[in-house]
């Protein structure tokens, strides 16, 4: 459904994105995972044709070649963005927004009163319909940001950072809805620098720094090439057999606490356990993301 | 068209929801134009109440000749007569400047007003001594005034029986006049009593034939009528163009209409920016929509808002007695006027690229082509340099033009000029903007 190709871009000796490549099928949930400045915004720009690469390509849709420039009209209306800044008009109310821009995509009469109803539906602010945007909180401005994408019925739909400055509240709204999306087929790239948002929405996810591409593969992929082993920190009750703890991957034996790495750690507990060693508290800290990215940067993603 | 359209009515509905932008584009030019008309006082030949000499008037005598006087006075358009109880406070007034001027009619005016024979009735002026030519002209307003009470006096048979009774018993009374001298004013005195009763009935009859032409005219010395002998003078000097006004209103409601102008040119560049800062471009940018067609709306928007800040101080203008002379060449106007300012706002949007930058430059343009164009001083009145430099600022013949159809009383040939250089103004600005909108965006 998307397809970029080495794509580049600098702003003067700043390097924005640097050779990214990567194809996002149909009904695919894609995730750009990176922190600020990563060069994800940018990658986004060029994908909807906003800004143009200075080398590599991108095509977008299942059209020939020649018709898959995301410049080309036809391409446009299979794009639904919303942008990381709120873009919309905060005098207008939520339907007159919903109307102004369905009505830019060609949207007339009664299928465009069906849609806003939709929208408006979709985003939960059918109470709030006719007051002005400026009085909306955060969240609902983000979801109304999400329903002015969705209002021409794109088959693409991009989120750039959609959670950025929202309660938890309309955190899961947003998380909600983008469930009800993958249902229906859609096609989505996400970007975000939350891990747990990737990992939770994402069917796969390229990882970025300063322009690069780091990795791409889905979740359990990157977490099980890139992530490492579980860490288990435990609590005796009673003594441990100083070799056995010796034994284990990475195992050591401060006072009551044993700590060793593995990567089947419930299965190891059990050996264990069924070796004579009782446990008071168990912790078992699995890899994920953030692990996967300090693995490939050196650096937290938090650092960013 | 549709998407321009769409996107024009948007914005047009975003400027009326904004109060401050509207106030500046349709409040701040009313109150403009109420302030620089009130200010110009009596210019144009209609200038209304302004142009009256103010005086006020203490009538001492209270006869019914000095009310005849006193109504005879009030008649007179050129002047705002207020009776006053005391001469002190008459004198306060023009103490003060209130007024002009302050009349007395002393004891004794009736006796003798509009007598040829006998002594004067006295009359008392005090005037301002910085208004000395409105004092000269006065006195000459006193005199018709005293010319007119002659008049009623042979037409007020009774008035004049007791008049010519008192002077009779006058005459007897008096022993230093000669026999012959009684005998020929006895008998002067007889002729104007008989003059007086065959006014009478000339009148009486004038009454019950009410056909007769000119009968309530009444008693004349003379039928005065002005010969205009104002010498020939220059249309095109201050005094020739200030004699084409109608009323001050036809020069404060152009530069008023400038205002809401620059106004709306500052507000859609804001617009432009604010679209950028705010994101909504983006979404603009990423919908099938072409660039002309988004450039294409803010000009329509700025285009019709032009327009109706012209139309609608327009209305207001004539309200308070503006006149256009030619409305189509006032449309031509509008529309040549509207499209220039949609080239400099154009022009105005590119200076910055955050609402703050494109405020502050749009702001300092527009005041300097106000200051140049006439918005606050009107060019006419300018002095010559200053006239000569004002044709660099484009609000000058957006006045000139407005002004051609309004009072100037030009022809559309006339019009060519300064709706040409708009016009091209307004060309030049599009390209501008446009090529540069084209690039940043």
């Amino acid at each position: 459904m998307i397809k970029a190709q080495d794509l580049r871009k600098n702003y003067g000796e700043n390097v924005a994105v640097d050779g990214l490549s990567f194809q996002i099928a149909a009904g695919e949930t894609f995730g750009l995972l990176g922190p600020n400045g990563a060069g994800k915004t940018t990658t986004i720009s060029m994908l909807v044709g906003l800004l143009a690469p200075d080398s590599g390509t991108v095509e977008v849709g299942d059209a020939s070649p020649g018709e898959s420039d995301p410049t080309h009209p036809k391409v446009r209306t299979l794009i639904g963005i919303a942008p990381q800044s709120l873009s919309l008009y905060e005098d207008l109310t939520a339907k007159e927004n919903l109307r102004f821009f369905g009505q830019l995509y060609g949207l007339s009469g009664g299928h465009l009163n069906e849609r806003v109803t939709w929208a408006l539906e979709f985003a939960e602010l059918n109470d709030r319909k006719n007051d002005r945007v400026k009085t909306y909180s955060g969240g609902m401005k983000r979801r109304l940001n999400i329903a002015v994408a969705l209002i021409h019925e794109p088959r693409i739909l991009l989120l750039d950072e959609p959670t950025v400055g929202v309660d938890p509240q309309s955190r899961n709204h947003i998380f909600e809805s983008i469930h009800r999306l993958q249902k229906q087929g859609m096609t989505i790239l996400y970007t975000t620098h939350y891990m747990e948002e990737a990992q939770r929405l994402c069917d796969r996810v390229a990882i970025v720094d300063q322009g690069k591409l780091l990795a791409l593969d889905s979740v359990s992929g990157l977490i099980a090439n890139h992530g490492g082993t579980s860490v288990v920190k435990a609590e005796l009750m009673g003594s441990a057999d100083p070799q056995l703890v010796e034994s284990l991957h990475g195992g050591s034996l401060e006072g009551s606490t044993v700590r060793f790495e593995s990567d089947r750690p419930l299965e190891q507990v059990a050996e264990l356990t069924s070796k004579g060693m009782q446990f008071s508290t168990l912790n078992i800290a699995q890899p994920d993301l953030e692990s996967v990215f300090l693995a490939l940067t050196g650096r937290s993603l938090r650092d960013g | 068209m549709n998407r321009i359209l769409k996107m024009a009515m948007k914005d047009l509905k975003l400027l009326l929801r904004d109060k401050m932008g509207a106030f500046f584009i349709i409040g701040f030019p009313i109150l403009m134009g109420l302030f620089f008309g009130l200010i110009m006082g009596n210019m144009g030949s209609t200038g209304g109440g302004g142009s009256q000499m103010r005086i006020c008037i203490v009538d001492q005598d209270n006869s019914s000749l000095s009310q005849k006087f006193i109504e005879s006075f009030q008649q007179n358009e050129s002047v705002e007569l207020k009776e006053m109880a005391d001469l002190e406070t008459a004198r306060e007034s023009v103490r003060k400047g209130q007024r002009v001027a302050m009349l007395v009619l002393t004891e004794g005016f009736g006796e003798t007003a509009g007598v040829f024979w006998g002594e004067a009735p006295t009359i008392q002026i005090g005037a301002d001594p910085s208004r000395a030519a409105e004092s000269a002209m006065l006195q000459g307003f006193v005199m018709e005034a005293i010319g007119s009470l002659a008049g009623s006096r042979f037409q007020d048979q009774d008035l004049m029986n007791d008049f010519l009774e008192k002077s009779r018993q006058d005459l007897e009374d008096n022993e230093s006049i000669s026999v012959a001298n009684r005998l020929l004013m006895k008998t002067f005195l007889g002729s104007v009593e008989g003059m007086v009763e065959s006014i009478d009935a000339l009148q009486t009859e004038s009454d019950e034939s009410s056909a007769a032409p000119g009968g309530e005219e009444g008693f004349q010395f003379a039928n005065i009528e002005a010969i205009d002998v104002t010498r020939t003078i220059d249309p095109k000097s201050q005094r020739g163009q200030v004699m084409k006004m109608k009323s001050r209103w036809d020069v404060s409601f152009p530069q008023a209409m400038m205002w809401g102008v620059l106004a709306c040119c500052a507000g859609f560049a804001i617009s432009i920016a604010q679209e950028r800062t705010q994101g909504t471009l983006t979404r603009l940018q990423v919908a099938p929509v072409s660039k002309f067609e988004i450039i294409g709306g803010k000009a329509l928007a700025c285009f019709i808002s032009v327009i109706a800040v012209i139309a609608l101080m327009t209305v207001l203008g004539i309200q308070l007695g503006m006149r256009p002379k030619n409305f189509p060449l006032l449309i031509l106007a509008a529309v040549c006027v509207s499209f220039c300012f949609v080239g400099i706002m154009m022009v105005m949007s590119v200076l910055g690229k955050t609402e703050q930058s494109v405020n502050g430059a749009g702001w300092a343009i527009n005041m300097v082509m106000a200051m140049l164009g006439g918005c606050m001083i009107p060019v006419m009145f300018m002095p010559q340099f200053m006239q000569s430099l004002s044709v660099v600022s484009p609000i000058r013949w957006a006045i000139l033009s407005i002004e051609g159809a309004i009072w100037r009383d030009f022809s559309f040939t006339e019009m060519l000029l300064p709706c040409g250089i708009l016009l091209a103004i307004g060309a030049s600005g599009v390209a501008v903007g446009v090529q540069v909108l084209k690039r940043t965006t």
